[in-house]
């Protein structure tokens, strides 16, 4: 049974994603992405349904497997290679060949090939990325159909790309999968690769010489967490004696000196994840186009990165080291949505704020407690679930308006209701109770609160936060009454993944102690929590969930009714100090010399606090300081 | 669970009249010390009462919307509070109110209400994290985020949290927006009739923030009371000094910048709290 499913999970992505690169036909291609969803879509939940499973292929596969991707991996390398080569980046070079020439050793005289190699493990936290990659992962490519084609017809292009474009975006899928399902250390390093690579790929995409570079930035990034993920896993070999994962974290507490290796590889994880002074290339990344922002830089890829930390979490539990993963996350955290405050781009704002709760998740692996490390997968599953409907709504707008600067998004109810509604509820799931990204954050704080500088990153970062996204989704409604607002058309492929985005980060949070006692509890050493009448509850604190969804859904419907009984004659015209030139919706006044004028209103940035070019480069300094303390920790 | 009921009913009944109370008892002693006689005791509730009979005039339906989902959290954390459960539980709750507040201020493009709207989020921000850290170190006084640990502890908080009780009131003073952290309702270049994010709000819909505002002050006010919770006397001795205190910080500050209240709450809060927390290590 496993193995069908893997197929399902891996290889049928991959599949489909050479499919869509041969066959260069429209429909073929709607066709073979919405099928490649539904399959990774059953095959996830099939393989969630099965339950933890480890999964050896029989006797001459094995073998094969391994080859097929020690090859690849070699091949992928060389590809690089050559890129860094085409672009002249002598530092991209040199990160290659630092990974390619040990890895060459480690293959050749490292691993006995002879041994059983280890293939896939599913536990609870692999199933649950594999649920989130394959689920969320398929709406955005769903979405992405008829994005892509607005956007070609904007670019005016000869020949279209997308058959390019979809068979890295359904490659990758294949790979996070198999990034999240492999037990072998060796195919983890392949799989991650293979994401550098599609995230360069993509970020390139529109092949603008600005898009080039930022995708070299983002190669050269990775590469060097490729390069502390070789020599992490060489090292944690050459202690454990294995490339078996399940066997490497066995082994972990006993021995200090596995301690390194971890570092490394929570390195490599800190590049992929974007965390601080890695951050440029994320931020770089936004301008691919946005199904790639939401596919790999908010929900997906950048989990690749914490992923790898959570694996290893349990085996360095009570270190300096571990302390100093909480304090760097936290800082991570702080820092990077005061940056998001001072910003008024739509798509950055959304990439800081991905960075910052990563931040978090890895600050929680980071304090290392069962309630962190609960707090933690359940940030990854719903922040994964909001970033994403967010960055949608954000590529919907761009396409509508022509712009991301949120100041252009002013008003947007009076002219796209529909939309408009859809990113105010996406926004809230990321900022307010009963919503699963605040239960998380509670957990967060709760389980962080004998780390006193820990919590107070994260009480300051957390109120930050709360004017990012109240002054945003105050933006959106910022408008006049209307008379007869009617919800503008949308595409099926457009309204169906946004709508079961924010469906799904709604009802989730309605749910989230079944997902708790489900999902997060059976990896925990104890349950922090116990889920009685559908509240969390502990000696510590308790969130009475579903008691508090109902009463504050009550609330908004009452509150919804109320409002839809304003009719026109209950508007009046905005107060403008009796200088109000027009009708209700008219936002002129008369100046002086009896001049309309039209009012403008902004919202604050604080640049001169948290301005980019400000904060930026003592946040790297800081943290390239926590960084080296952190790791001079593992020494 | 009779207990439970019986408390909840307070919340929802008797918070805004303690609330609406103390509104009166503000204006009257406000106006005292201003050498004016100042309203009757109940003006508050008259007001209300008056607000609730007009015609409901807005330039944007989304306010109203705002406006009651600012009173079902503000609610909502009353009776939270009252139940006795999680402490970062009921904050997050009351940022429910917070924000929708902010929402309904920025739901129309008036220049009043948009400043009034950006100036709340920085009331919001300066005193959030203080909160937070606030409740932090009661849970690491008390070994729980509970208010039922409060009760629980034998000796009065404020014992232990002298200058965290202090930090406190620094959020107390932004939340009830008074001087001179009260410039979130006031800006006007004439006169200050035009109360900030608050402009557009008017009739029922104005009223109904007055009473969310009400929970909200008996809110903040019973954490207050928390840090004397061993003895009832002290709870209200506690309130009662420290609203006074408020009243007179109030009408003996000028207003100031945003800049500065963020710099100096956060500075000060944060020193005042590492202190504190130091010497809870070092007894």
């Amino acid at each position: 049974m496993p193995s069908l499913l893997l197929f399902m999970c891996i290889l049928v992505p991959i599949i489909a994603g050479v499919l869509c690169y041969l066959v260069r036909i429209g429909f073929a291609r709607t066709l073979t992405v919405l099928v490649t969803g539904a399959v990774l879509t059953a095959g996830s939940l099939m393989l969630l349904g099965h339950g933890t499973f480890t999964y050896v292929p029989p006797s001459p596969w094995a073998g094969l497997v391994n080859t097929a991707i020690t090859l690849a991996d070699f091949a992928l390398l060389a590809i690089m290679f050559g890129i860094a080569r085409k672009h002249r980046s002598k530092l991209i070079m040199t990160l290659v060949v630092l990974q390619a020439v040990p890895l060459l050793f480690f293959e050749l005289f490292m691993v006995d090939h002879g041994a059983p190699a280890p293939g896939f493990y599913g536990d609870n936290l692999s199933l649950i990325i594999t649920l989130l990659v394959s689920i969320v992962g398929s709406l955005i490519c769903v979405f992405a159909l008829p994005y892509m084609q607005k956007h070609e017809a904007h670019l005016h292009l000869k020949r279209s790309r997308q058959p390019q474009f979809f068979f890295l975006l359904l490659i990758f899928l294949g790979a996070m999968n198999g990034l999240a399902l492999s037990n072998n250390i060796a195919w983890l390093y392949f799989f991650f690769e293979v994401t550098t690579f599609c995230s360069f790929m993509l970020i390139g995409h529109d092949g603008t010489p600005i898009a080039v570079k930022n995708a070299l930035r983002a190669l050269w990034m990775n590469s060097l967490g490729g390069v502390a993920f070789v020599f992490g896993m060489i090292g944690a070999h050459h202690i454990a004696g294995t490339t078996d994962i399940q066997q490497i974290i066995a082994s972990g507490p006993m021995g200090g000196a596995l301690l390194v290796p971890l570092a490394l590889l929570c390195l490599a994880g800190f590049t992929k994840s974007a965390q601080v002074p890695f951050q440029s290339w994320l931020l770089g990344a936004m301008v691919a186009p946005t199904p790639v922002s939401a596919l790999l830089h908010s929900s997906t890829m950048v989990k690749a990165g914490v992923y790898v930390i959570f694996r290893f979490a349990p085996t360095f539990a009570g270190t300096f080291f571990s302390q100093g993963l909480a304090i760097v996350g936290s800082f991570t955290f702080l820092v990077t949505i005061a940056l998001a405050l001072g910003q008024r781009n739509g798509k950055k704002i959304l990439a800081y704020s991905t960075i910052s709760n990563l931040g978090l998740i890895i600050a929680c692996a980071g304090i290392n407690t069962p309630t962190a490390l609960a707090a933690g997968i359940l940030l990854i599953i719903f922040h994964a679930i909001s970033k994403a409907l967010l960055f949608l709504c954000v590529g919907t707008i761009e396409q509508e308006i022509g712009s991301r600067d949120i100041e252009d998004m002013r008003g947007l109810f009076a002219v796209k209701p529909r939309i408009a509604v859809i990113t105010v509820i996406g926004i809230m799931t990321m900022l307010l109770p009963p919503f699963g990204v605040l239960i998380s954050k509670w957990m967060a704080i709760e389980a962080a609160s004998n780390n006193l500088p820990a919590v107070g990153m994260i009480a300051m970062g957390s109120a930050l936060g709360f004017v990012v996204w109240g002054r945003w989704a105050g933006i959106l409604m910022s408008a006049s009454y209307k008379k007869g607002l009617k919800p503008e058309p949308m595409s099926a492929f457009v309204n169906g993944p946004l709508s079961v985005l924010a469906g799904g980060a709604v009802l989730f949070s309605l749910v989230l102690p079944w997902i708790y006692s489900l999902l997060v509890k059976p990896m925990l050493a104890f349950a922090p929590y116990q889920v009685h009448f559908g509240s969390l509850d502990s000696s510590i604190g308790g969130f009475t969930v579903i008691p508090i969804f109902l009463i504050l859904a009550a609330g908004f419907v009452y509150a919804l009714k109320q409002a839809q009984k304003t009719r026109a004659r209950h508007v009046a015209p905005m107060y403008m100090s009796g200088v109000h030139s027009g009708g209700p919706d008219d936002e002129t006044f008369r100046g002086p010399m009896n001049k309309i004028v039209q009012i403008e209103t902004g919202n604050y940035y604080l640049t001169r606090l948290f301005g980019e070019e400000r904060l930026t480069f003592w946040v790297n300094n800081v943290a390239v300081a926590l960084l080296v303390l952190m790791m001079g920790g593992a020494l | 669970m009779i207990k439970d009921t019986l408390l909840v009913l307070f919340a929802l009944a008797g918070a805004p009249l303690l609330g609406g109370f103390m509104a009166g008892i503000d204006r009257r002693i406000t106006a005292r010390l201003q050498a004016r006689f100042g309203p009757p005791i109940m003006q508050p509730f008259y007001d209300v009462a008056k607000l609730f009979g007009k015609q409901m005039i807005v330039p944007n339906s989304w306010q109203v919307f705002c406006a009651y989902v600012y009173l079902v959290g503000a609610v909502l954390s009353v009776v939270l509070f009252f139940l006795q459960s999680d402490l970062l539980l009921i904050f997050f709750v009351q940022a429910v109110g917070a924000v929708f507040l902010v929402l309904g201020g920025m739901a129309v493009p008036s220049p009043y209400a948009q400043v009034g709207a950006q100036r709340e989020l920085i009331q919001v921000l300066t005193y959030e994290p203080l909160l937070i850290l606030v409740f932090v170190t009661i849970y690491s006084v008390t070994g729980s985020f509970k208010i039922s640990a409060i009760y629980a502890h034998e000796a009065p908080l404020l014992k232990e949290l002298p200058l965290i009780f202090i930090v406190l009131t620094y959020a107390l003073t932004i939340k009830l927006r008074k001087s001179p952290f009260d410039f979130s309702t006031s800006h006007h270049g004439h006169q200050e009739i035009v109360k900030g994010v608050l402009t557009e709000h008017s009739g029922p819909i104005l009223g109904l923030i007055e009473v969310g505002h009400w929970y909200e002050t008996v809110l903040i006010l019973g954490l207050c009371a928390l840090f004397w919770a061993t003895s009832p006397v002290g709870m209200i001795i506690l309130i009662t000094a420290t609203y006074f205190a408020e009243l007179i910080v109030d009408n003996a500050m000028a207003r100031m910048t945003w800049r500065w209240m963020l710099g100096y709450v956060w500075s000060v809060g944060l020193a005042m709290s590492v202190i504190n927390i130091i010497w809870l290590y070092a007894k």
